[in-house]
């Protein structure tokens, strides 16, 4: 177990002035260069000094908001160990699984893998398992892409992560099922600080479902600090949704997920944001071979007081190379939520083509959803674009609908469904594809007077 | 008795304006009739009325279902009970098929969902009565549709909710002559198969020569002026609504 953050550390002396507002960051384009290379304690070592150094973060957003987790108390947190529990989380559909491991809090509680893939060289199991046993292989990735001090919550889990979640798909090896890597939150109090490094090796092709999910509703403040990092080997393909949803609980999330797809590479991947306090998650998807393609979808609902803060990047390195970047969003309640979506091609990355949408759809007046495109293009023979819509509930179309017997609840569900249907679909899982849309008519339903109330107001 | 649809004085009035001025109609299930009149004479109105749409206030009169008043009713009660309405703009539904569409507002009037084999029975069956093919139903609903698409859509779904009475709300305009003849025998074997009782807004007399409603209204001004069969399509069609204008006019 690496060392436990103090329960009660004393907070760093500010470095301005009093009275001064907290300094706040604007999205760094990149998650930058990755820390890893060094043996694990000395990682750790380094984390430790910048999270005693660091503050907690502040976004400054679009308009006159801003993403913060100053509010945190952190001395009020700690990690929680679990003992082994066979006994799955509910949102796991075990009968069709390659492979499943289950972090409760701070332990890794569950790992099951299919016999067979394992005597074909899959590896499957803790993180702490994987920086003893496979040593090469965690030396090789661990933290390949990933820093470990931008700020405080992302040096906290590279310093304090515990069990964490470790897979490898060997060369050439075709996986139908999905292997399946839930981290589960099961009490106030918890500070999970979690890790996942996933590799496809050359020319494997893999499924990987990852959920951030509460056990029940959290009725005071946990947080979820995690680091996810996938590694598409030449001629690897991937197809990787992340669903998080912590319920309507006061779960804060603050995660940086990065994929890379190397040469011919692919990776479909889908982040489903359903639910959660407070939430910042960065995105990375980078194209670092010649030929590598990728679909990243996404979509996001927040409702009631939920905040919510996405940065998606779409990184080419090298061309050619292929990117289509489509999310979705609809917000109701008292809800904030954003979306900001870069598109960067580097110097020498030609022949790249890729385009980047965003539709949003407001079901509130007090909801506020933004979305910031922006586009960084440092070579000359590529193509990079951006557009989208912001769309409201159409009345003519729940009156047609309501004139065929729905009710406007139903009618509503169907529109906001219909919204988010051309992502889901393309998700080729129906036990997901079921999961989201079962998740997306619940929120609906919480929402169901706000939804209303929008109506009658316009 | 057969089950009724009737209209008792009704005036309606939209934020700026009186458009129903005292409209009185009953059509009984089996019953097949037509309104006729000029643009702007308030005839969608009417259409939307019965069905409930909020954006029509009833100052006046009721709209009784079966003997019920059903003037306050929320539109999917409406529909419920067996009542229909064919939009003259039917609205796209991204997202949704016409098959899981029909299935929702199916199950949205049965308490138990219906069974997969007998909803692909009554599907086939719809189909092949509107003329489109298979792969109609695996499209979203109006979404890219021709306008003939539309229609049938609508007919289709028609004929799967299988209304008691239905309002046709010019769904005849916009339509070449292959498609209104479909779309008119669709109406006629639903009349023929389920006892469909109708309301045929139009102001051409094209739909009407494959549909002979018994029973031809023409509203001028937000009133019905003139009643009887169908030879009055004929008249309209030879003087216009100018003559009756004035007809009404003289009466007055």
């Amino acid at each position: 177990m690496p060392d436990a953050p103090p329960a009660n550390a004393p907070a760093p002396a500010p470095a301005r002035k009093p009275g001064s507002p907290p300094p706040a960051t604007l999205n760094a384009a990149l998650a930058g260069r990755g820390a890893g290379g060094a043996p694990l304690a000395e990682l750790r070592a380094r984390a430790r000094d910048a999270y005693d150094a660091l503050e907690l973060p502040r976004w400054r957003r679009s308009g006159f908001w801003q993403t913060s987790f100053q509010e945190l108390d952190l001395a009020a947190l700690a990690p929680i160990e679990r003992a082994p529990d066979p006994a799955l989380p509910s949102i796991l559909d075990s009968a069709d699984s390659a492979g499943v491991l289950v972090q409760r809090d701070a332990s890794v509680v569950h790992v099951a893998l299919d016999r067979e893939l394992a005597e074909q060289g899959v590896i499957l199991c803790s993180l702490e398992q994987a920086a003893d046993e496979h040593a090469e292989l965690f030396e090789r990735y661990y933290l390949r892409r990933l820093p470990l001090d931008r700020h405080k919550l992302e040096a906290a889990s590279a310093a304090f992560w515990s069990g964490g979640a470790f897979l490898y798909v060997p060369p050439g090896l075709r996986v139908e099922k999905p292997f399946q890597i839930v981290y589960e939150i099961a009490e106030s109090g918890s500070a999970q600080y979690a890790h996942t490094l996933a590799i496809g090796d050359h020319g494997s092709d893999l499924r990987l479902r990852h959920y951030g999910v509460a056990a029940a509703e959290i009725a005071s403040d946990a947080l979820h600090a995690g680091q996810f990092e996938l590694y598409l080997e030449d001629g690897a393909r991937c197809r990787l949704a992340q669903l998080t949803d912590w319920g309507e609980g006061a779960v804060s999330d603050c995660s940086t997920s990065v994929v890379e797809v190397g040469r011919d590479a692919y990776c479909h991947w889908l982040p489903a944001l359903l639910g959660g306090h407070l939430i910042r998650h960065h995105y990375e998807l980078a194209v670092a071979g010649a030929g590598g393609d990728m679909a990243f979808r996404g979509l996001l609902f927040s409702e009631g007081e939920e905040h919510l803060d996405v940065f998606a990047v779409d990184l080419h390195e090298t061309g050619p190379s292929g990117g289509d970047v489509h999310w979705r969003g609809a917000a109701t309640g008292s809800s904030r939520a954003s979306f900001e979506g870069l598109i960067q091609i580097n110097p020498g990355a030609q022949q790249t083509h890729t385009y980047l949408q965003f539709h949003s759809m407001m079901l509130s007046d007090a909801a506020k959803l933004d979305a910031i495109p922006s586009v960084l293009v440092s070579a000359d023979d590529v193509s990079a674009s951006h557009g989208g819509t912001v769309g409201e509930l159409d009345e003519t179309l729940i009156f047609y609908m309501q004139t065929r017997g729905l009710s406007r609840p139903q009618a509503v569900r169907v529109i906001v469904e219909g919204f988010f249907e051309p992502l889901i679909v393309q998700l080729d899982d129906a036990a997901l594809e079921h999961q989201i849309r079962e998740r997306i008519g619940a929120k609906l339903a919480a929402a169901q007077d706000d939804i209303e109330r929008y109506a009658l107001a316009r | 008795m057969a089950t009724s649809l009737e209209i008792r004085n009704l005036h309606v009035r939209t934020e700026d304006r009186e458009i129903l001025r005292g409209v009185d109609l009953i059509v009984r299930r089996g019953e097949l009739h037509a309104l006729m009149g000029p643009n702007g004479s308030g005839k969608s109105t009417l259409a939307n009325t019965i069905m409930g749409h909020p954006g029509y206030e009833v100052t006046d009169g009721e709209i009784l279902f079966d003997g019920e008043n059903i003037t306050e009713l929320a539109p999917h009660e409406r529909a419920k009970l067996g009542l229909f309405l064919a939009f003259q703009y039917p609205v796209a539904i991204p997202g949704v098929s016409v098959a899981n569409f029909l299935r929702l507002a199916i199950n949205a009037q049965r308490e138990e969902p219906i069974k997969v084999k007998e909803f692909g029975q009554q599907l086939r069956h719809a189909v092949q009565l509107l003329d489109v093919d298979e792969g109609f139903t695996s499209r979203h609903l109006n979404d890219g549709f021709s306008g003939g698409e539309k229609k049938r859509a609508e007919v289709l779904q028609m004929a799967m909710l299988k209304p008691q009475i239905a309002v046709l709300d010019e769904t005849d305009s916009g339509l070449d002559i292959d498609a209104l003849r479909t779309v008119a025998e669709g109406v006629k074997k639903l009349h023929d198969e389920q006892k469909l009782g109708a309301l045929i807004i139009t102001h051409y007399q094209r739909i009407l020569d494959y549909i002979r409603p018994e029973f031809v209204h023409i509203m001028l001004d937000g009133r019905i002026v003139m009643e009887g069969g169908n030879e009055l399509v004929d008249r309209l069609e030879a003087e216009g609504y100018d003559r009756i204008r004035e007809e009404v006019a003289s009466r007055a």
